[in-house]
């Protein structure tokens, strides 16, 4: 799915490049612990999350992810926006809570972590 | 000859600098993108990289990451100044944690850091001497 599909289904407000919002999206993980995505989020995904700091843009730098949803109307700050300039890496917030983000993907049938072989399989 | 150098350049982490932590890590990632290493040594390593540096910041009070390049692998070795680890074996297991609340808030001290490590590296070593430091080596075979 588009990332500008998902920023509708969850209301988002965009805060980077709308140009970033084409990047189509494979992958889905959310969590609220860095040491989570460190440990088993695949190269690519959309990361929902309910941490706003400074590690979350080092962490998705360093797991190549393709863009950070933050959950329950959490912005990012000046400074994190600053830092993901030209980066490619989108930036959005939802009012959601994480629980009933997840929820509505899941329901359009996107699911977290699965590999694309698995995804033509199904198919 | 098979352990020649090829590159090699020492970073410094301060303890406590969260403003910076990870910098040193982007920094490596970003120099293997440029030298077109493949994406999953990038990955491995990045990682190794981060853990190591956000153990550093969290927990020590400076340190040093060597990064080296030879012909066959690419070696990391992080070295710090600090309270050490008391118990290597239990620091290994996944979960266990001598995480701060303020650690914790920031998304880290799952207790996954050590264990993640070694799990991407093809060689893992840890030494630590309490009220002293730890030093980890990390090995990557990258062909």
């Amino acid at each position: 799915m588009l990332l500008k599909e998902i920023k509708e289904i969850l209301n988002c407000q965009n805060f980077t490049d709308t140009s970033y919002l084409e990047k189509e999206i494979n992958y889905y993980y959310a969590t609220d612990m860095m040491s989570d995505v460190l440990k088993s989020c695949k190269t690519g995904s959309l990361l929902i999350t309910g941490l706003v700091n400074q590690q979350v843009i080092q962490v998705a730098e360093i797991m190549d992810l393709s863009g950070i949803i933050f959950v329950s109307g959490k912005k990012p700050t000046d400074e994190m926006i600053k830092s993901v300039d030209k980066k490619n890496l989108p930036l959005l917030t939802t009012d959601l809570p994480m629980f009933e983000a997840c929820g509505i993907l899941y329901s359009k049938g996107l699911k977290q972590q699965v590999s694309q072989s698995k995804v033509e399989d199904e198919r | 000859m098979k352990d020649e150098v090829l590159y090699s350049q020492t970073f410094k982490i301060i303890g406590r600098d969260f403003a910076n932590a990870g910098a040193v890590s982007v920094s490596i990632k970003r120099f293997l993108k440029e030298i077109q290493i493949k994406p999953e040594i990038i990955y491995r390593v990045s990682i190794c990289c981060y853990e190591a540096e956000m153990n550093v910041v969290m927990y020590a009070m400076i340190g040093t990451l060597d990064f080296t390049i030879t012909q066959d692998q690419i070696i990391i070795i992080v070295e710090d100044e600090g309270p050490g680890i008391e118990d290597i074996e239990k620091a290994m297991q996944e979960g266990y944690s001598t995480a701060t609340p303020a650690m914790r808030e920031m998304g880290f001290g799952a207790g996954l850091g050590l264990p993640n490590i070694k799990k991407n590296a093809d060689e893992f070593n840890i030494q630590s001497e309490v009220a002293k430091g730890t030093k980890l080596t990390i090995k990557i075979n990258y062909n």
